[in-house]
């Protein structure tokens, strides 16, 4: 912006006085005063509509009510959202919208978190004098692949719409038929399957639009959210985690203006369930009859890889024990392997890539990891796989630690042939993959939604992953077992909390060293010399 | 000049054999206004005779189109002027006369109107139900462009104006003029917020002026008269010609053209012949179409202009004068009403949408003698917080009437409360 201070317009709402930018509209002047404006239709993220008029304030000097969404503040405006004349128009609105609502809150999955049950109980007037006939619509319309319909319970405020139009530019969604008819549908020919589908259930007011994936699944008052980041790619876009009795059962987006605004793609919002689904790693196992079959203590596990690596570095020379890092893991796990394999005198740290389709205009990256900048800053990442492939077959790396990667699934015959050829292999991961299977030892990892940790998406912001539940069996995050396993190789002392590990990982780089846990709060900071784009 | 020795300013051609054809209108002096305009006059000039004429928009609201002009931007730069033919207030009917007896008068107040407003793409939105005069506008401008009346350099003037004819699709809302718009530019018609207001951001983004066809029909007039000899028709501030629509229980039902400020009942028991029948006496008037509050027969010693039927508490609307005699059971004819505006609301904003269809429930039960006295209250308050809550006046055309009625006739509605029937006795089917 070229401007450094827009001018500001001083007027006063509900009798206080209150200075905003011009340009600014009535709902949002008044939020500075922590007054509500109620509405449904108004998104600060979407066109105004203007239509459910909800948002009707009586201003002095004008002779009808304004909606406050459309109507910006101006020099000197006295403006009444508690008069008579607006408590009244109000009233009328809530009841105009629940005469032909179904009013079946009992069965509704937006019960608890619907705008148009608050508001009912805020600002209506607890009764109706409609004894009709309500106007009956379809009510399981399946609109695409992630999103019902419910005709009825919709108010037509048409976010979804615009959502669609504004937003992702698909234009799926119209309105049809008119009058108290007047339906929401998708276009001949259209369905509703664009990749941030979900954001449509998650503006929508009232329980019309619904996840397929979530709907009838748990009641809302019964979730507690956790305020995370996304794992699904390299944007992070801030989440909350959708929790109760130790499992996630959604994820939807939370604002964050420099990242994600207010949405998340359909594929972050699903994400979860990839962790319901796997196969979990649960305890130390070592190997038995040529695999990782053998469960043992966790502690055993770092003797025995302590030891093992000491004698292969003591035998062929620390540089033949080398690492794969991973994007999925965060900054102080990636900075654990680097000092496990420091310690036991290697360098060799390999980054898988994983990388589908395109980087969309909205928010989708193609780089599927999380933290791939965070590889490279503080995991030392220097090696393709090709090269440490290689390196592993003439011999030149002879032992290896797998962080949180799957390379003997990826990489097929080649990466079989290399197993071969190691004298020690080592996986630390949440769930159980080849590479797991056909190691010496696997350490059992923690998995998202229950550990911290901080990922640096790949704007250069980096940011906060929360844990909601409760570890799995025996697992940690990466750093615990990595930097207890360094210890034993002469090493530092393990960090006893999350706050410890990220303090010590954030002083061994210099763009991070100036960092501390609550700094990065809940909407992360944009490091000094990001690895690209905005912050 | 008593209105018996009036003559017809707008409707003077409409009974010439082969009216609607350009050689026909030339000779009867088409088009010399037009001519006169774009060789002898700048816009502004035209511009301000209009203003000084005093002509006020003949859709309804009756606002100065003057002025309505002169909010357009002034200098080059694209601006659109549309003519709205979507009439479609019930009870209304002059400007499909217009249209299908005289398309050039229509067609050279259009163009006069454009070169005045520095227009040079002008549109018509037609009714789409308006097939026949849909048909013969599309000749017209034909005839016009053939004849250098249109298009390029019109009478090797140097002004250019082409002129486009959009065919609605038949909803009611589309004549507001910003759904019009809306529909104009292809998409589904619903009413814009305002502001903008069209004439800073209309058609296409551009800086805009909707006019009615009766309005535009005015006009040549105004060019070729001058405006002081305009002005001198009608009453003060309510002047030149006006069509009224008569309709119901009339004798003579039709168009009528008189000057603005006409008695109401002259209007009825002179020039349409009275009531239908001499044994049912005049219940009520509504004198300005379906939306405007209805005036009880004790109410209608009126001046029908903008400011006298304002001052008697209701509208001269589009001047549609629908008669109702002693035979009309007013909650029945309310009920016909509110299923028209029910059907007709666009469904956008809630008070309307949902408002609309409630009133039509009570009226039902009321009809059917299911009601119950509490349900006059609900429908006044219902009013109450629809008119001037909507996005566009649709809400209020449908609040007025209710309130109206069921204020002047709260005995009959309260007569179906009671004796679950009518007050009204109806009249014996026509034999």
């Amino acid at each position: 912006m070229a401007d450094s201070t827009p001018e500001q317009v001083t007027l006063t709402i509900d009798s206080q006085s209150v200075t905003v930018p011009a340009g600014t509209n009535l709902i949002e002047a008044a939020r500075t005063l922590g007054i509500e404006i109620p509405h449904f239709c108004y998104h600060p993220r979407l066109s105004i509509a203007g239509n459910c008029r909800m948002c009707l304030v009586d201003i002095e000097k004008m002779p009808k009510n304004q909606i406050a969404c459309s109507t910006k503040a101006a020099p000197g405006m006295i403006v009444r959202t508690r008069s008579d004349k607006a408590v009244k128009a109000r009233q009328g609105v809530m009841e105009f919208l629940l005469i032909n609502h179904p009013l079946d809150c009992p069965i509704c999955d937006q019960a608890g978190e619907c705008v148009l049950q608050d508001f009912s109980y805020h600002y209506g007037t607890g009764g109706s004098r409609f004894e009709g006939q309500k106007v009956h619509h379809d009510k399981n319309v399946d609109l695409g692949p992630h999103i019902v319909f419910d005709g009825e319970r919709c108010i037509k405020c048409t976010r979804c719409i615009r959502f669609c139009d504004e937003v992702t530019h698909t234009h799926e969604l119209g309105l049809f038929s008119r009058g108290d008819h007047t339906i929401i549908g998708t276009f001949p020919g259209k369905e509703l399957d664009n990749a941030y589908s979900g954001c449509t259930a998650d503006i929508c007011p009232v329980g019309a639009l619904t996840v397929k994936e979530f709907r009838f699944k748990q009641r809302v008052w019964f979730l507690r959210n956790t305020a995370s980041i996304c794992a699904g790619c390299a944007r992070g876009c801030n989440v909350n985690l959708g929790i109760n009795e130790e499992r996630i059962w959604r994820i939807t987006p939370r604002d964050n203006d420099a990242v994600n605004q207010s949405w998340i793609c359909d594929e972050g919002r699903l994400s979860f369930q990839i962790y319901q689904q796997a196969e979990r790693l649960g305890r130390a196992l070592t190997s038995s009859a040529g695999g990782a079959t053998k469960e043992m203590l966790v502690a055993s596990g770092y003797e025995q890889a302590a030891a093992t690596l000491g004698e292969i570095a003591r035998k062929h020379g620390g540089a033949t024990v080398a690492g794969i890092t991973s994007g999925h893991a965060t900054v102080e796990e990636q900075a654990g392997l680097k000092e496990l394999i420091e310690r036991a005198g290697g360098s060799r740290i390999a980054l898988p890539v994983h990388e589908r389709g395109d980087d969309d205009a909205l928010l989708i990256r193609r780089d599927k990891t999380a933290n791939t900048v965070g590889a490279r800053l503080a995991g030392g990442a220097n090696c393709t796989m090709e090269d440490l492939l290689t390196a592993i077959k003439i011999g030149k790396v002879r032992a290896l630690v797998v962080l949180r990667e799957d390379f003997l699934g990826e990489f097929g015959a080649e990466a079989m042939t290399a197993r071969g050829a190691l004298d020690f292999l080592m996986t630390l991961d949440w769930r159980v993959t080849a590479t797991v299977k056909a190691s010496d030892v696997a350490l059992p990892l923690s998995a998202y939604g229950e550990m911290d940790g901080s990922f640096i998406n790949f704007q250069g912001r980096i940011q906060l992953l929360r844990p909601g539940l409760t570890p799995y069996e025996e697992s940690d995050p990466a750093w615990k077992p990595l930097l207890e396993i360094a210890s034993r190789l002469g090493g530092a002392a393990v960090p006893k909390n999350f706050r410890e590990a990220f303090r010590w990982a954030a002083s061994r780089v210099p763009e991070l060293s100036h960092l501390d846990t609550p700094a990065l709060g809940k909407f992360g900071v944009s490091l000094e010399s990001p690895a690209s784009g905005q912050g | 000049m008593t209105s018996q020795e009036y003559r017809p300013l707008l409707l003077k051609n409409i009974h010439r054999p082969d009216s609607t054809s350009l050689s026909a209108y030339r000779e009867s002096g088409g088009y010399k206004a037009l001519e006169r305009a774009v060789k002898e006059m700048t816009p502004e000039q035209v511009l301000e005779e209009v203003k000084a004429s005093g002509l006020r928009g003949r859709g309804g609201a009756g606002f100065p189109t003057g002025m309505k002009w002169g909010f357009l931007p002034k200098g080059p730069g694209e601006k659109y002027l549309v003519l709205n033919a979507d009439e479609s207030e019930p009870g209304t009917f002059k400007d499909r006369l217009l249209m299908e007896r005289d398309p050039h008068l229509v067609l050279e107040g259009f163009l006069i109107s454009c070169y005045a407003v520095g227009c040079t793409h002008g549109y018509i939105y037609i009714r789409g139900e308006f097939v026949d005069p849909w048909r013969i506008l599309l000749k017209a401008v034909e005839e016009a462009r053939a004849a250098n009346l249109a298009g390029k350099s019109i009478l090797g003037s140097g002004f250019d104006c082409e002129i486009t004819i959009y065919r609605g699709a038949g909803a009611y809302i589309c004549g507001e003029e910003t759904a019009l718009l809306e529909s104009l530019e292809g998409k589904r018609g619903m009413p814009r917020l305002k502001p903008p207001f069209p004439a800073q951001v209309g058609l296409y983004g551009k800086p805009t002026s909707v006019n009615n066809v009766e309005t535009i029909a005015n006009v040549p007039l105004i060019v070729e008269m001058g405006s002081s000899w305009y002005a001198g028709i009608g009453r003060p501030k309510n002047t030149g010609p006006k069509l009224y629509c008569l309709s119901g229980h009339v004798r003579k039902p039709g168009v009528y053209e008189f000057p603005l400020g006409i008695p109401l009942k002259e209007l009825i028991f002179e020039h349409a012949g009275g009531l239908l029948r001499e044994t049912r006496p005049l219940k009520a008037v509504i004198p300005g179409g379906s939306s405007v509050p209805i005036l009880p027969a004790d109410k209608c010693d009126v001046l029908m202009d903008f400011d006298s039927l304002a001052a008697a508490g209701t509208m001269l609307g589009s001047a549609g004068v629908i008669v109702l005699d002693d035979s009309v059971c007013i909650v029945d004819a309310l009920l016909n009403l509110a299923r028209f505006y029910a059907h007709e609301s666009c469904g956008q904003c809630t008070p309307c949408r949902e408002g609309c269809g409630w009133y039509v429930q009570i009226l039902e039960r009321l009809e059917k003698g299911e009601g119950r006295s509490s349900d006059l209250d609900l429908l006044l308050d219902l009013s109450d917080r629809i008119q001037g809550n909507t996005i566009c006046p649709l809400g209020d055309a449908v609040a007025m009437p209710v309130r109206s009625y069921v204020t002047v006739f709260r005995n009959e509605f309260q007569y179906h409360v009671d004796h679950k029937k009518c007050l009204a006795e109806p009249a014996p089917a026509p034999v």
